[in-house]
């Protein structure tokens, strides 16, 4: 079984041809087929995640390129990061094709879109099984592609359109960097191959500083996809694409790519500590700052946004204090309590048309399941006990106090307190409280959306306990198994951390009941008294003007300065040229004037020239 | 100098003029007129060069049809027209220049030619032999011209008609 | 009397006649001229039927061929000029450039 791995990515991208070659003629089955398409990746994930299980580590490869002595090849590789991760990509991307038939249904394009998701999926799990870097920065730019496309995909707002392109052109600018570090890697392994790459580096063939450089080159990537604190600001953008869309990319996979990545590339990290603390400050500082913003934004979908932003931040702080075990733990937990906060906004937003949280409110009462699941989703981010959100809130706290950033703990405690006051900001307003506008209308979501939320509820609830410090560390022991260069799974966190962890979640769930749902602080007096902190906070700490002030102008005034260059110093050298070259021609072309008598005159003086030249040499 | 000489001088310095007062000459019609001088002439030349059937006929056909038929084609067009100047002095000039050369090349090629034997019979019942001649062993070119003149006539006339006023 | 100065009266003709096609702008004069050279070969034909290496009358057989052929090509000439006179409403060879396209 486990030799069909190939077939994952390729069902998907067989389901994405067929869509989109009879998009008009299948457009009532393209969803029951893109849904077939996607439990038959699922079923197959799932068969070989077991064979993987049992049989541990498992490579296919087939030759592609052969350099000099170099082979590049392409294949897949199975292991227990990629099996998990494989596993989570197809089982978040069946659950959003069924939540998509009822969320998109009637949509004129819709098998343009599962067509989209089918090619975004495929180039997900390829980018997953990957057994070398160049195979992933191929998948890594298709999904780049998927993403655009899938963001872009009410192409006809203009909103979507620039959105698409600001996230195309954000990730492209990481991709750089990725492509850089993968070049200068290849320069000093003579391989791409991750295994060959793993040897190399732990054999110290590479010095140090080369290695650094590598490292924070390739974590430039890793920001662009992951939308890490510079390259941030495409995320809350891509919001524009259909819901299940964000949940699907901006949740659960693609933006999950960038933390796979650096995991992946973790011996390359683990060798230089520069490079771990550049990870760490990063996702600390997106951690708390994204946090913040999202604290104040209005709309629905843009405050689950920066919680992404911020949970990555928090996996990247994982990742870089020798967390790995926690980062991929929170990664997986992260998928499905971020899944199921998107799919339950999709469906408060299908229902009502709106996505701002100011014409929210009471819709407790209407969709009973939706306000169930949401606040599920919201307790496990929070890090409420003992669900999944806690244990691996928990991991990564205890991280970062093991490894001695003790800077870096705090501010990762105010960010885990800050995510449970703007969830739960969120989850009072939207489903608390008196109804803004009548709900006599609103009706709860199909069965099909229903049904996706509720399993993922239940994911939410208890995939923590695969790695729990009380019942055993499963996934921790999985994971560091046969990856002799990964430390211990679990730290022996102390138990203050847990208690820490836990009232502080409890603390931002009170503070926001207080505010939000016991309107004990007049939020318009407060509002107006931090005025000032209150705009630069919903303007994104003014970010994206900054942007627009120095990147996007500056590279239109470089622009105009070499369109000046080009116009005048190198179309004047052209111009010189084609001149010299038209007048040529034209001097050529005036002999072609029509006239006969030119033609004869010149046929009669080549005669000429022929006699005189005859005679000269003494003829007749 | 002979009588023979004489003639030959008179009528060929006739017949190079004719050609010069064709060149130089503005007005169309008179330059047609210089030409049939130098025809005139020609037949002349035929005649000291024992060719009095071939001097007829040039006189018929060059002086007389070729001649009116360039009268008329001028008067069918424009008829009072007149030759300008040139405006191409380069080409004007160069031709000028590879005549010349010309003229020195075949020149220098001809001056030295010179034929011992002379036919002395040529005048002798003239119109008979090139009889004899054309319809014994040139007998077949003579009919292939006949059919030339055929085409040539249709031809011309296909060509020459005004296709709108037939319509 | 030797032969050379026919040749060279010859000669001469056909210069001018040739000097006169290839700058007259007059499409009536070019075909004067062409006729002049045309002269000009029978005269050489002439005089070799006289002078030549094997002088017999053929000489003048051939010229005779050489005006009957002349006399068509003027005819044909002519019938051409007088069609593009209608479309042109010009006699002039300078005009007449649609070779160029």
């Amino acid at each position: 079984m486990i030799y069909l791995a190939w077939l994952i990515p390729v069902v998907p991208f067989v389901s994405f041809l067929c869509l989109l070659w009879m998009r008009k003629a299948a457009r009532s089955l393209a969803s029951w087929f893109a849904v077939a398409a996607s439990a038959i990746t699922f079923g197959l994930t799932l068969a070989v995640f077991f064979a993987s299980f049992q049989q541990g580590t498992f490579t296919q490869e087939w030759s592609w390129l052969t350099i000099g002595s170099i082979d590049i090849t392409f294949g897949v590789l199975l292991n227990p990061l990629n099996s998990l991760m494989l596993l989570l990509v197809s089982f978040i991307s069946f659950l959003i094709h069924v939540y998509s038939m009822g969320y998109m249904k009637g949509d004129s394009r819709i098998s343009v879109y599962y067509g989209y998701l089918g090619l975004f999926t495929s180039a997900m799990l390829g980018l997953v099984l990957s057994p070398n870097l160049l195979q992933f920065y191929m998948f890594w730019e298709l999904v780049g592609l998927g993403s655009f496309l899938l963001i872009g995909f009410y192409f006809y707002k203009n909103s979507a359109k620039q959105a698409a392109k600001k996230a195309f052109i954000m990730t492209r600018i990481g991709d750089v960097g990725l492509l850089i570090g993968l070049i200068l890697l290849f320069w000093q392994t003579n391989s791409l191959r991750f295994t060959d790459i793993y040897t190399s580096i732990t054999a110290g063939q590479v010095e140090a500083g080369m290695v650094t450089l590598i490292a924070i080159l390739i974590f430039i990537g890793a920001i662009g996809k992951s939308g890490q604190f510079p390259l941030h600001t495409w995320l809350p953008d891509a919001m524009e694409g259909p819901t299940p869309v964000s949940a699907l990319i901006h949740a659960a996979t693609m933006v999950a790519a960038g933390v796979y990545l650096v995991a992946v590339m973790y011996p390359l990290y683990m060798a230089s500590a520069i490079a771990l603390t550049v990870v760490a400050c990063v996702g600390a500082f997106t951690a708390i700052y994204a946090a913040t913003i999202g604290l104040v934004q209005n709309d629905i979908k843009q405050v689950l946004a920066y919680s992404t932003i911020s949970q990555l931040g928090y996996m990247m702080l994982a990742m870089g204090v020798l967390g790995y075990t926690a980062g991929v733990f929170h990664l997986f937990t992260h998928a499905f309590f971020k899944a199921l906060l998107f799919l339950a906004a999709g469906s408060v937003i299908h229902a009502l048309h709106t996505q701002n949280i100011k014409e929210m409110g009471g819709l407790n009462k209407k969709l009973k399941v939706t306000s169930f699941s949401f606040l599920v989703g919201a307790l496990a981010i929070s890090g409420f006990p003992l669900l999944s959100g806690f244990f691996s809130k928990e991991e990564i706290l205890a991280a970062v106090w093991a490894d001695g950033q003790y800077v870096l703990f705090f501010v990762a405690l105010g960010a885990a307190f800050l995510t449970s006051l703007y969830m739960f900001r969120l989850y009072f307003l939207v489903f608390r409280g008196e109804p803004k506008k009548s709900l006599d209308h609103i009706q709860e979501a199909p069965i099909g959306m229903k049904a996706t939320m509720v399993v993922l509820a239940i994911f939410a609830l208890g995939i923590g306990y695969v790695n729990t410090p009380w019942f055993g560390t499963f996934l921790g022991d999985w994971l560091t198994e046969g990856a002799s260069f990964l430390t211990g799974g679990h730290h022996s966190s102390p138990v203050w951390i847990m208690l820490a962890a836990t009232i502080v979640s409890l603390g931002g769930i009170a503070l926001a009941y207080y505010i939000y749902e016991g309107k004990k602080v007049d939020q318009g007096n407060w509002k107006q008294s931090f005025s000032g902190t209150y705009r630069m906070l919903s303007r994104n700490y003014y970010i994206d003007e900054f942007y627009e002030l120095t990147f996007v102008k500056g590279t239109r005034g470089l622009g105009m300065a070499f369109h000046y260059i080009e116009m005048y110093v190198v179309s004047g050298m052209m111009d010189m040229i084609q001149g010299f070259f038209f007048s040529i021609g034209k001097t050529g072309s005036k002999t072609q004037n029509g006239q006969t008598q030119t033609y004869g005159a010149v046929a009669f003086l080549g005669l000429v020239l022929f006699m005189a030249f005859y005679i000269w040499k003494g003829g007749y | 100098m002979d009588g023979e000489a004489l003639a030959f001088m008179l009528l060929s310095a006739l017949a190079i003029l004719g050609g010069i007062l064709m060149l130089n000459l503005r007005k169309v019609v008179h330059m047609v007129l210089a030409v049939v001088l130098t025809f005139l002439s020609l037949a002349g030349l035929y005649v000291t060069l024992s060719a009095e059937f071939v001097a007829v006929v040039q006189i018929l056909i060059y002086s007389g049809a070729i001649s009116i038929m360039m009268i008329f084609g001028i008067m069918l067009t424009k008829h009072n027209s007149k030759e300008r100047r040139t405006k191409t002095p380069v080409r004007t000039g160069l031709v000028g220049i590879g005549v010349i050369v010309f003229f020195i090349t075949v020149y220098y090629a001809i001056e030295n030619l010179f034929y011992p034997t002379e036919a002395t019979n040529l005048h002798v019942e003239n119109t008979e032999q090139i009889g004899i001649l054309i319809f014994s062993h040139y007998v077949i070119p003579f009919e292939l011209v006949s059919v030339v003149l055929l085409v040539a006539l249709v031809g011309a006339i296909i060509l020459a008609k005004n296709k709108e006023a037939d319509e | 009397m030797p032969m050379q100065p026919y040749l060279i009266v010859a000669l001469i003709l056909f210069c001018i006649g040739l000097f006169g096609a290839l700058t007259k702008r007059n499409t009536i004069i070019v075909l004067i001229c062409i006729e002049l050279m045309l002269n000009a070969v029978n005269l050489n034909l002439i005089a070799f039927s006289k002078y030549g290496a094997n002088a017999n009358i053929s000489g003048q057989v051939f010229s005779l061929f050489t005006i009957t052929v002349a006399a068509a090509e003027v005819a044909v000439g002519m019938a051409i000029l007088i069609a593009l006179y209608r479309n042109k409403r010009n006699v002039n060879i300078d005009k007449m450039n649609t070779l160029k396209d």
